[in-house]
């Protein structure tokens, strides 16, 4: 049974002062009271003109309802505003907006705007300023969530930064730059060292809740088998990048990151759970229910962290919940996420050939002489990945998954042939042949390619997309062009030269009725908009 | 000067000893680190550096997936003495990722890995190659018709890379890479991510034809999905939007030589070796009247 907030609680500032200030103390006593286990409406369902999560909703679709700006207009499209970050480097956030003000996280820090003219409403800055990369944050209710640099998890009241509650991180871990999950009235966050791990914190109280990790942390767990002696005791498996919810089942799903040591698997024989996984836990108590391994004892650095997409959908003739995956090793994966089954897998690049093939349960078949080596290693796609972290996007409208896949091969060193060698690895074996990135839309069903987009001069990574419901999608270049692509051809429509580099996704919100697009480009984000009417002009 | 110079150069360069060398002595303070300008020390820091930094920096010095390059020319360093490296190396810096390596590394271990960080960020005018930098100039403008590419302040041309400041960029032996290498590829920022727009650094040839008039050939100075900006060979620049082409074809191969070795004789190599590794910006080169006036 879900509890609900009363609606009355929700309501903006201005209503609750009309309220008065009784009625706004027993709201949060309320809160107070129901601080568990509570599922907050505009999150399960978000109103479109908000843009509340990392993803913008549970299932990561990156899919924007609004429809104003169309393949028709976009090319009147202009910029509105930029803001500036002073201080950072290279932004790697998604900002998130809610009723008109959007919120731009970095570890210590958020910075609350206006989301129609860009003018700065309240900064929280906790010292020192951090440059690191800092990839979102999410809004629940009145509250907005900081990460710290020095292992410290806040909530701030959204409407003037103030702090409702800080919380050292349990078991003193750093988290990583991935923005925090609510679901289920838990904070869910997770991090790197010296493990990796996912945590839940109670929302309303800061208060901690659960751990899970993917590498054992003792020999009586049962993944401990799939690891050679004592390995799992430095088995990495960072999680570094936010994750998917499904509320109905009350499961977050994440990916994890590669086995420790990275380049080397011979101190770490056998599959060495749960790293380089699709997991999904329960919300509540943080226990797995399933586990889906994309690359066992993986020596590629393949993390599996690639953003999880939850769709429903008519599969082979019934419907069924999917989770739908493009994973660095250049496998498109679909799976029943109410149990993790396999149901289908196959390349979106043309370069792969570390494997053979998917067997029937989704396990690489390898072909030999792939593993890194002290002369160097050629392996297609490269470490960093057929994608990476930048998200993909589905549009349910054309029924195709939007990915920025990154065409390459890579050469892979052992730094000696000391067992336990690290090393690291070349983007591509000779001149000529650097990676080359694409906005590829596959039919999600089958994960046949649709439609090439060729990003010309990006070759690194490539920031994440975005598809709206007036048939546009947005793909942010690399070096800084900004483009508005046809959603059924992948036809550019529009550009923008942001003048740096670009390194984040795009979101799209509303302000009374005006669809904006806002993207995080270098120090600064970007919004841009359809022009006024004629006359619509500076008023008293 | 003998015929195994550029060997010489290569080897000591590559380790990074001449460059260490040459920022120790401008040390105002006695320096604690003990292996200042111990090539052996650059070497060993090297492969524990490479051991043990590369999981966030990236491979021998490049940008990595979590942290900066460490010897990258034009990025400014908040710590450029042997000590404040070292107290970085082992006490991490607060505030960020970087953790404190000192249950890892012992100090001489650590000391060895600050001889190599700041290695890294010598250039060739650190340690100039000896020669007779005079005659490197005669060869660079005439035997070596460098300067029907290249500029070197205001005098030659405009298709190449300028080098007015090349030693003050580059590494003597990345210069040698580009003198004798057809593989040779000048990395930018290096490593795994970019961390600022990349430089114009390929010189790709390219041949553009328009919707109207003559095809175009010339060094692709920069490019997006959406226009072209290209120095021809008749040595205009070339604005081109890719809506309106016929056609952009990318040509095979470098228009540098790459047999400088051969086509020279070892004297004048070592020489011409000698006169670029003195062209930097703001410095008295040793042989000013080396570089003559513009034509």
């Amino acid at each position: 049974m879900k509890q609900r907030i009363p609606r009355i609680c929700l309501a903006p500032a201005a209503v609750s002062r009309l309220l008065g200030l009784a009625k706004l103390a027993a709201c949060l006593l309320m809160g107070m009271t129901l601080a568990t286990a509570q599922e907050i409406p505009e999150l399960v369902k978000p109103d479109p003109k908000n843009w509340l999560t990392y993803s913008g909703s549970y299932d990561s679709q990156r899919h924007s309802p609004l429809r104003q700006i169309t393949p028709s207009n976009v090319h009147s499209l202009a910029a509105v505003f930029a803001y500036h970050m002073a201080g950072q480097r290279n932004l790697e956030v998604t900002p998130v907006v809610k009723d008109g003000v959007m919120y731009i996280s970095q570890y210590n820090r958020i910075d609350a705007i206006d989301a129609r003219s860009g003018n700065i409403i309240w900064q929280y800055q906790r010292q020192p300023l951090n440059d690191g990369a800092q990839r979102g944050t999410t809004v629940y209710a009145n509250r907005i969530f900081v990460t710290t640099a020095d292992r410290h998890l806040l909530a701030l009241d959204r409407r003037n930064g103030s702090v409702l509650w800080e919380t050292a991180v349990h078991d003193n871990l750093q988290l990583a730059g991935g923005a925090p999950l609510v679901a289920h009235g838990k904070v869910i966050v997770s991090g790197n060292q010296p493990n990796g791990f996912i945590q839940a914190y109670d929302a309303e109280s800061g208060k901690y809740v659960w751990e899970w990790h993917p590498v054992p942390h003792s020999a009586d767990e049962p993944n401990a088998r799939t690891w050679a002696g004592e390995s799992w005791k430095t088995g990495g498996s960072p999680i570094w990048l936010s994750g998917s919810y499904d509320p109905e089942s009350r499961l977050v799903f994440y990916g994890t990151g590669q086995p420790n040591p990275v380049w080397s698997g011979a101190t770490r024989a056998g599959d060495d759970l749960y790293s380089d996984c699709i997991v999904a836990l329960d919300v509540d108590t943080g226990t797995l229910k399933w586990y889906f391994q994309t690359t066992p004892h993986d020596v590629h650095d393949w993390d599996s962290e690639e953003m999880p997409v939850l769709v429903d959908a008519v599969y082979q003739g019934r419907p069924r919940k999917l989770l739908l995956q493009a994973n660095r090793n250049g496998y498109y994966y679909i799976l029943d996420r109410t149990n993790g089954q396999f149901l289908h897998g196959t390349p979106f690049v043309s370069q792969l050939d570390w494997s053979s093939g998917l067997d029937a349960n989704g396990r690489p078949i390898l072909v030999p002489g792939h593993d890194p080596s002290v002369q160097g290693t050629k392996t297609c796609p490269s470490t960093a990945g057929a994608t990476n972290w930048p998200s993909p996007t589905y549009d349910p409208a054309t029924g195709y998954f939007y990915v920025v896949a990154q065409e390459g091969c890579g050469l892979n060193y052992l730094e000696s042939s000391a067992p336990d060698a690290e090393t690291g690895y070349l983007e591509s074996p000779r001149e000529h042949e650097s990676w080359q990135l694409y906005v590829r839309a596959l039919d999600a069903l089958t994960g046949r390619k649709i439609w090439d987009y060729r990003q010309i001069a990006s070759h690194h990574y490539g920031p994440g997309l975005l598809s709206t419901a007036g048939g546009v999608i947005f793909a942010a270049e690399e070096l800084g062009q900004f483009s508005a692509l046809d959603a059924r051809t992948g036809k550019p429509l529009w550009h923008f030269n942001t003048g740096d580099m670009l390194t984040a996704g795009p979101i799209s919100y509303s302000v009374d009725g005006r669809q904006f697009v806002a993207v995080a480009s270098g120090t600064n984000i970007f919004a841009f908009a359809l022009p006024r009417a004629p006359g619509a002009g500076r008023g008293r | 000067m003998t015929k195994v110079f550029p060997a010489l150069v290569l080897a000591a360069l590559a380790t990074g000893a001449l460059a260490t060398a040459a920022l120790a002595q401008r040390a105002p303070a006695p320096n604690p680190n003990p292996f200042a300008g111990n090539a052996q020390a650059v070497a060993e820091g090297m492969a524990l550096y490479n051991r043990s930094c590369t999981a966030c920096h990236g491979f021998n010095g490049t940008a990595g997936e979590f942290a900066p390059g460490l010897g990258q020319p034009g990025r400014r360093y908040n710590r450029r003495s042997d000590a404040q490296i070292f107290d970085a190396v082992k006490n991490g810096i607060p505030g960020s990722a970087m953790p404190a390596g000192a249950g890892r590394l012992s100090d001489e271990e650590a000391w060895k890995v600050v001889s190599y960080v700041l290695g890294l960020r010598g250039t060739a005018v650190d340690a100039p190659a000896p020669g007779d930098a005079a005659h490197g100039a005669e060869i660079f403008w005439g035997k070596g018709a460098c300067g029907t590419c290249h500029m070197i302040r205001g005098r030659g041309s405009l298709i190449g890379p300028e080098l007015s400041n090349i030693a003050g960029m580059r590494k003597t032996n990345s210069i040698l890479d580009a003198l004798t290498k057809s593989d040779h590829r000048v990395f930018g920022d290096g490593g795994a991510i970019p961390h600022t727009l990349l430089p114009l650094a390929t010189y790709q040839r390219v041949r553009v034809t328009p919707a109207k008039g003559a095809p175009v050939e010339g060094l692709l100075r920069n490019e997006d999905s959406y226009s072209l900006q290209i120095m021809g060979m008749d040595q205009q620049l070339h604005l081109f939007d890719r809506a309106g082409l016929r056609a952009v074809e990318y040509l095979p191969g470098s228009l540098m030589p790459s047999d400088y070795d051969k086509r020279l004789t070892p004297q004048e190599f070592n020489d011409l070796l000698a006169f670029l590794t003195r062209q930097a910006a703001g410095r008295e080169t040793a042989t000013p009247s080396a570089v003559g006036d513009p034509d």
